[in-house]
């Protein structure tokens, strides 16, 4: 089964990346023209972009929700504090709701004038950006609710991962007079690192292919701006009908995954040596 | 799970304050996530007008069922919905089914190659869908399966996440229940269902809740795969309820539709929860 629905179609993708191939035509019509697509690919001003913008957009996914999550689980965990438990099933909640509520939900937060995410923030004297409209902003607004909307996830996770760090290292560390910023960098983050690595790939692959509020809120807007690798792989295909194109960008997409996932395999099999 | 106890300290003034400093960030915490929702929540109630006025209110000043009412009857919402049950609902039970099955092949037998095969089942967990999409869109209307339900289940009815939180439970299933029931004259089917089943309820409760929330909130499948409006899932329902809203002239409508298609999901995370976020927790210790 995940043969047929997985393997046979990553050959496929493959195979069609060296293909001139309309969707709308029989697969018969489908000829032979090398890497010729791969060099439209690295020509053409709007699929770079696309790369450019998924790039920026995972990094910054990556670059808030570690710590943050971290920080939250620590929080979590570490004092004994009532509702933790609560809070926990709060934060998840966010990930169970469909994207599309979501987008509708924050896309309104954001609205400039009725949104309350301006009216906050003019009442406490700051000028609000335009948000989704902004192109230096828009990016960055998809990025938030990403977070928003995965974090709970991960913080379970990295909550997991503490109940896994033997209490005895704390005691320890506290009687030789180490504070809890010593501790944080010296026993959790290195005990903890196999956790991280998993969030980070988990952060990473989920990041990597944001699609749903792309096409939702901003078909790709302003001015390309939040234009993503997974909307130009769905739009070339099936809006333009670009089979062969659109496939040599998903294997561009598929060799980004593999080198990173592997730079990571590699790092965290040399800390275990 | 492992209680951790914090090293006893005297209530020392600065200790408090800072338990104080805790909570708000507790508090902090928990708003961040609520806030959204409780938004979405009033602005499904609101009257048009209140809802586009500036400074917004903070709540319906005015309840109104108009909203939901219109949301429920411009779109075949009701048959969407439906649709979302069917295709979540037999894509869960398929996946459990599945899973099991091969979780405890590849847990409890042995045979050659068990274990890289298994590990090129856990590499498809890193393939984003997206990279397959065009050829999978090619073999399912090749199979005359486009704008089917059986299409939209078609490539999700077994899934590698799955197999493997089964086959890391089922390995902690003893073997000596499993040699026992076999003694007994058991089939393998048997075995499963009657005595490695019933063991393995976090892990299964977990999976079911996480496969039901995926289909259900699935969207660029669907999106590229169905063509009659009849068939569509609730989220693209709301979708298409989206594209109206420019003539409508209100957006509380689409709000309201959103609040409706979230509430299935939400009730069966809530109502698993205390199951889901250990089985959670123990997949990512696991893994």
């Amino acid at each position: 089964m995940i043969g047929v629905f997985t393997l046979i179609p990553m050959v496929m993708t493959f195979i069609i990346s060296f293909h001139s191939w309309s969707m709308f035509t029989p697969i018969t019509q489908m000829h032979w023209v090398g890497f010729e697509n791969y060099r439209t690919l690295f020509d053409d001003s709007n699929r770079m972009q696309a790369i450019g913008n998924t790039a920026v957009y995972v990094f910054l996914s990556v670059v808030i929700t570690i710590p943050l999550g971290l920080l939250i689980a620590m929080l979590l965990y570490f004092p004994k504090l009532k509702g933790q438990s609560l809070v926990r099933v709060i934060l998840f909640s966010t990930y169970v709701i469909p994207t599309v509520a979501i987008v509708i939900i924050w896309s309104n937060i954001y609205a400039p004038g009725y949104g309350p995410l301006s009216t906050m923030l003019q009442a406490i004297g700051i000028a609000p950006p335009a948000w989704l409209s902004d192109p230096s902003w828009a990016l960055v607004s998809l990025v938030i609710f990403n977070v928003w909307q995965m974090l709970g996830y991960y913080v379970i996770l990295i909550v997991a991962g503490l109940t896994q760090i033997p209490e005895d290292l704390y005691e320890a560390s506290k009687i030789d007079g180490a504070g809890v910023i010593r501790q944080t960098w010296s026993i959790t983050i290195p005990m903890l690192s196999k956790t991280l690595v998993f969030v980070l790939l988990m952060t990473f692959i989920n990041s990597i292919q944001v699609f749903d509020p792309i096409y939702l809120l901003t078909q790709g807007g302003p001015a390309g701006s939040t234009n993503s690798i997974s909307f130009e792989i769905q739009r070339s295909a099936f809006s333009y009908g670009l089979a062969g194109e659109s496939s040599a960008l998903a294997v561009t997409l598929f060799m980004a995954i593999l080198v990173i996932g592997g730079v990571a395999g590699a790092i965290v099999k040399g800390r275990r040596k | 799970m492992s209680v951790f106890v914090p090293v006893r300290r005297k209530a020392t003034p600065k200790s408090r304050v800072s338990r104080v400093i805790q909570y708000v960030l507790l508090a902090v915490i928990a708003i961040v996530p609520l806030f959204p929702m409780y938004w979405l929540v009033i602005s499904a109630f609101k009257t048009p007008n209140e809802f586009s006025q500036v400074p917004p209110t903070w709540f319906p000043v005015v309840p109104s069922l108009k909203p939901l009412f219109t949301a429920l009857t411009e779109v075949p919402f009701a048959q969407s919905m439906l649709n979302s049950l069917i295709i979540a609902g037999v894509s869960t039970i398929s996946v459990l089914i599945t899973s099991v099955l091969a979780g405890y092949v590849f847990a409890k037998h042995r045979f050659r190659g068990r274990d890289l095969l298994f590990y090129g089942v856990v590499a498809t967990m890193f393939l984003p869908p997206i990279v397959t999409l065009v050829p999978l869109y090619y073999l399912v209307t090749s199979m005359g399966l486009s704008d089917t339900y059986l299409g939209v289940m078609l490539p999700w009815l077994a899934n590698a996440f799955g197999i493997f939180l089964m086959r890391q439970f089922i390995m902690d299933v003893p073997d000596e229940i499993i040699e026992a029931a076999r003694v007994d004259g058991a089939s393998e089917f048997r075995v499963v269902w009657q005595f490695v089943v019933p063991m393995l309820k976090p892990a299964v409760v977990t999976l079911a809740v996480f496969m039901f929330v995926y289909a259900w909130n699935n969207f660029i499948w669907p999106l590229s795969i169905l063509k009659s409006e009849a068939l569509y899932p609730v989220v693209l329902t709301i979708n298409r309820l989206m594209s109206y809203t420019m003539s409508f002239q209100y957006q509380n409508v689409v709000i309201a539709g959103a609040l409706v298609a979230s509430l299935p999901t939400l009730l069966v995370f809530l109502v698993a929860q205390r199951v889901f976020v250990q089985g959670i927790a123990s997949s990512g210790v696991k893994g």
